[in-house]
């Protein structure tokens, strides 16, 4: 699903976000990237993203290398790709339910399959009774949720979170990591980057954990890494 | 395109406009000057080279012959005036018969000429030359210097000349003034799209990550500066029209002198105007928008 060969990103002032990294993530993997600030990981997840283009190497998604897309081809890339950010980058003046529909809209999505996947979605991150709420009127994992609930409902293979439990008090931030592993369950492949040790533990997945730019550890299952 | 997007773009351009009011009406206020400056212009050009048609049309050259003619005199100057080049038409007026047409012209004023007949007539023989276009009045009339017998030549070279200067030089000034309130316009419309990008940057934002297209992204903004430029186009059209009439009904009534020339109707005016001033505006929009987005796109 997701392949990395050699990739090095150098950024214009010369210093170094990640360097010769190669990874392979599976379809319906859930993979946790750790590390300090500064390891590369917001690197990873901006390349992968292709809001950063690697200095060199390549980047594969779905089958297609990324790097070769132009950039009118960008969008149909990231319609495949689900991301979750920390700060949950809400539209404060829509609700809850045109919050999730505007990601429909903006792929042209037809009205009727809007109203039909909206509702469904927002019943599955358990925010069906919020729809007509905004995002001031909800808590961080309400409003963590309603990201959630825009990410997957394009129905995306791939989801990325960056420190989706960044701002999330411990109970919070568990309810939505039970959430990520029930869609992880119905098959798609997430790639979360975070810092929260406790979760990393508890959770038993695949963890990759970078250092200065480098993968120092990769194991299938398991816990966060001292070394980081 | 869904006619949902469609709705979606113009509910989003209506309201990015909406909450930055104040540079919308600075920018349409913009528009409208320029599209005035432009209109204005274009009337006055308008009508003059209209004039300048009819001037074409009516005044040539006459020329007037001294003392008592024979008819094979007449004939023969006839056929050397017919000769030079650019006279499309040579006319003979008999004393008798310019005498007829200024009863006529005179109308119910005919009276002063009580006692005039052809044996104590003070008119002269004359032709009446017409021109192919107004430029060659200059050669033909070095021409007509070098013919015995004439008189006096009358024509409307002075008159002309001023008309088509003044044509020339308000063609050329209203293009100026245009282009540069043109380049004020799109300024001003940047200024307004660019802060409608910036409210919504977070917005922009999101919808790069969930795969919206740059056109889909540019769209609203794009509509905001099309809306700006029609409503900035249709405003001073709309005020246009009452003043044009009014102007030139103005004109007429004050100075009946001018009756002989006749201006140019409102309909002929803006059938051409209209769709001008409108294509324009919407251009300025266009300009302006597509400008002040292509840099805040990159994400």
């Amino acid at each position: 699903m997701i392949w990395l060969n050699n990739v090095t990103k150098t950024y214009p002032n010369g210093s170094r976000g990640v360097e010769d990294l190669n990874l392979h993530i599976e379809k319906g993997d859930f993979v946790f990237i750790v590390g300090s600030s500064g390891s590369g990981k917001s690197t990873l997840i901006k390349l992968l993203l292709k809001e950063l283009e690697p200095t060199s190497g390549d980047i594969t998604i779905n089958r297609v290398k990324t790097n070769e897309l132009g950039r009118n081809q960008v969008p149909y890339l990231r319609r495949n790709l689900g991301v979750v950010f920390q700060d949950f980058r809400l539209l404060p003046n829509k609700t809850v339910y045109e919050n999730v529909a505007f990601a429909m809209r903006v792929i042209e999505a037809p009205n009727r399959i809007i109203r039909r996947n909206v509702p469904a979605v927002l019943a599955l991150v358990g925010l069906g009774k919020k729809g007509r709420s905004y995002p001031n009127q909800l808590s961080g994992g309400e409003q963590q949720r309603t990201a959630l609930a825009r990410a997957i409902v394009n129905n995306p293979p791939i989801l990325i979170c960056d420190e989706p439990t960044g701002n999330l008090d411990p109970e919070t931030a568990w309810g939505i990591m039970q959430l990520l592993d029930d869609i992880n369950k119905r098959g798609t492949t997430i790639v979360m980057a975070t810092h929260a040790r406790d979760i990393v533990d508890d959770m038993q997945k695949r963890v990759v954990t970078l250092k200065q730019g480098h993968i120092v550890r990769d194991i299938k299952k398991g816990g966060y890494c001292d070394e980081a | 395109m869904r006619p949902s997007t469609i709705k979606y773009f113009l509910r989003e351009g209506l309201s990015g406009l909406k909450k930055n009011l104040l540079m919308t009406m600075a920018s349409i206020v913009a528009v409208m000057a320029c599209i005035s400056i432009m209109s204005f212009s274009y009337c006055v050009a308008s009508n003059l080279q209209h004039i300048l048609q009819q001037m074409e049309d009516s005044i040539g050259i006459s020329v007037f012959i001294g003392g008592n003619p024979t008819s094979q005199e007449i004939e023969d100057m006839k056929s050397r005036i017919s000769e030079i080049d650019h006279v499309l038409d040579v006319q003979y007026i008999s004393p008798g018969d310019a005498l007829e047409e200024l009863k006529a012209d005179w109308g119910a004023d005919e009276d002063i000429f009580v006692g005039l007949d052809d044996s104590n007539n003070p008119l002269s023989h004359s032709f009446q030359i017409t021109l192919d276009k107004i430029e060659s009045q200059n050669s033909v009339l070095d021409a007509l210097k070098g013919i015995d017998g004439i008189d006096n030549i009358r024509h409307g070279q002075t008159e002309t000349e001023l008309i088509m200067k003044a044509s020339r030089v308000f063609n050329i000034a209203g293009v100026l003034v245009m282009l540069i309130l043109g380049i004020i316009s799109v300024m001003i419309i940047m200024n307004t799209i660019r802060i409608s990008v910036v409210n919504r940057r977070v917005e922009i934002n999101i919808m790069k990550y969930v795969g919206a297209t740059d056109w889909f992204i540019r769209w609203p903004f794009i509509i905001e500066g099309v809306i700006i430029g029609v409503v900035g186009a249709i405003i001073p059209l709309l005020i246009g029209i009452p003043i044009y009439a009014k102007v030139i009904s103005a004109l007429y009534s004050y100075f009946p002198v001018i009756k002989i020339i006749q201006f140019r109707l409102v309909g002929d005016i803006f059938i051409v105007l209209f769709p001008m001033a409108l294509l324009f505006g919407i251009l300025l929009g266009i300009i302006g928008s597509v400008t002040s987005i292509r840099k805040h796109l990159r994400v």
